[in-house]
């Protein structure tokens, strides 16, 4: 009797500590988290970093958070089929260089917002984690991001602002000008961005 | 008596606009803009003109106009425009959010001072968004195709009707318009203000703005007819390689 009581506890107790590591919810929350706190950090000390320090403090965090291939598949559309291996790693290279200019110039000051995380749930294999961006009037910005498994690691795959899409706007705004200039003048494009970045910015 | 009759009259058209737009929204996978030629020019106008013309005053006036008293015009202009906003509740069936949308109105046309205070939010009424455009899509109806209006920028056949119905249930339509003109001068200004976020958003990342600003007009009344809560299979566009090209061209 003790021993089946002592069994059952063990396989309790099993069943329990196998359960224990975090789920999936909460490792793809971790990694929007960890996200928010590098922008927070580059908002807070944006005067003293300037756009160097800040690009500098937000490239790695992006680079781990995102996945800039799977987003660069997504956003040129059909395109990507007809690319070829250069071009693909082309668009990656720009395109991420170009994602992390946008955030050192977005962040660039702080007056009192944070962030919260509302919640973390799976969506057809997805992982959709909600959270606000709180302006210190109060005043909530919706904050949705989408992350994908690859490997052993979730990785972002979409910020969806107020509704709208990012990758859906980048999709619809890059296959416009790969179907009416070509790739060329996509990727002369967005060099220009990255360098008005750059050359804008404090 | 004439605004009686105007207003039939851009009802009945409205009408007209909706069916047909209903008709044109055949295929989904596209972008929805068969005027896209004609939208584009009548784009570019606006953009002549706003870049010219409204944006500057839309600057000066967030410059000399102090936060606490912009926040008070966006305030009333929000209250007057509120019966609109309860209408469509109604239509959409949403009885518990009718009630607290009428008692969000009473407290603020009140209490709040003719809508220029906000204290139903502090009260837990929390405002709402509905207009005649997200009636038609909880209905139903599809997207109808894209349009942009002179001025007024991006809309879509589904959504247009509403320009109809905002003004009719606007107090300000009904009274001398002494006061209408200078009041909607001031509604104008103001809310271009209030988009100038919004707009240099656009300039900072559209390479084509005109397709950008259907992307985002399109997505966020998707976003605003299910209150926030689209449907899970707008997910299936992540799937890149799950169904080839088609998944790729889902969201379009």
């Amino acid at each position: 009797m003790a021993r089946m009581l002592a069994l059952t506890l063990g396989l309790l107790m099993g069943l329990w500590t196998a359960s224990a590591p975090a789920a999936p919810t909460d490792d793809a929350k971790a990694v929007v988290e960890k996200l928010h706190d590098t922008l927070l950090n580059a908002m807070k000390d944006a005067q003293k970093l300037g756009f160097k320090g800040r690009y500098a403090l937000i490239e790695p965090a992006l680079r781990t958070a995102f996945d800039f291939e799977t987003i660069s598949r997504i956003i040129t559309g059909p395109h990507w089929k007809t690319l070829n291996d250069a071009q693909h790693l082309k668009f990656i290279d720009v395109f991420t260089k170009l994602s992390i200019a946008t955030y050192a110039n977005n962040f660039d000051g702080f007056s009192g917002e944070h962030f919260e995380t509302a919640s973390s749930e799976e969506k057809r294999g997805n992982m959709l984690v909600k959270t606000f961006l709180v302006k210190s009037d109060g005043k909530k910005v919706d904050l949705n991001y989408v992350l994908q498994k690859h490997g052993d690691a979730w990785q972002i795959v979409n910020v969806v602002a107020e509704g709208v899409s990012d990758l859906s706007l980048k999709r619809a705004d890059y296959t416009a000008v790969i179907g009416s200039e070509g790739f060329d003048s996509l990727i002369a494009k967005l060099n220009e961005k990255i360098a008005s970045y750059e050359s804008g910015s404090k | 008596m004439r605004h009686m009759r105007t207003t039939a009259l851009m009802l009945a058209l409205a009408g007209v606009a909706l069916l047909s737009g209903c008709a044109s929204n055949g295929a989904k996978n596209d972008n929805n803009d068969p005027y896209e030629s004609v939208n584009r020019k009548m784009y570019n106008f606006n953009d002549v003109l706003d870049k010219n013309f409204f944006q500057p005053v839309a600057r000066g006036y967030v410059k000399v106009t102090p936060d606490p008293v912009r926040s008070g015009v966006t305030n009333f202009f929000d209250n007057l425009g509120y019966l609109n906003v309860i209408t469509n509740d109604l239509l959409q069936g949403k009885m518990k959010q009718t009630a607290l949308d009428s008692s969000r109105f009473v407290v603020n046309s009140t209490v709040g001072i003719g809508g220029l205070f906000d204290p139903a939010t502090g009260f837990g009424l929390a405002s709402h968004d509905e207009d005649l455009g997200q009636t038609f899509g909880v209905w139903g109806a599809g997207e109808g195709a894209y349009l942009v209006l002179p001025l007024l920028g991006p809309n879509s056949f589904r959504d247009a009707p509403n320009l109809a119905s905002s003004m009719l249930l606007n107090p300000l339509t009904w009274i001398n318009s002494v006061v209408t003109i200078p009041l909607g001068v001031l509604n104008a200004v103001n809310t271009r203000a209030n988009l100038l976020e919004a707009t240099n958003i656009r300039d900072q990342a559209a390479l084509d703005p005109y397709t950008f600003v259907r992307e985002a007009y399109r997505q966020q009344r998707e976003f605003k007819i299910y209150d926030g809560n689209p449907p899970a299979d707008e997910n299936d566009e992540y799937n890149v390689d799950a169904k080839g090209d088609q998944s790729v061209l889902k969201i379009y």
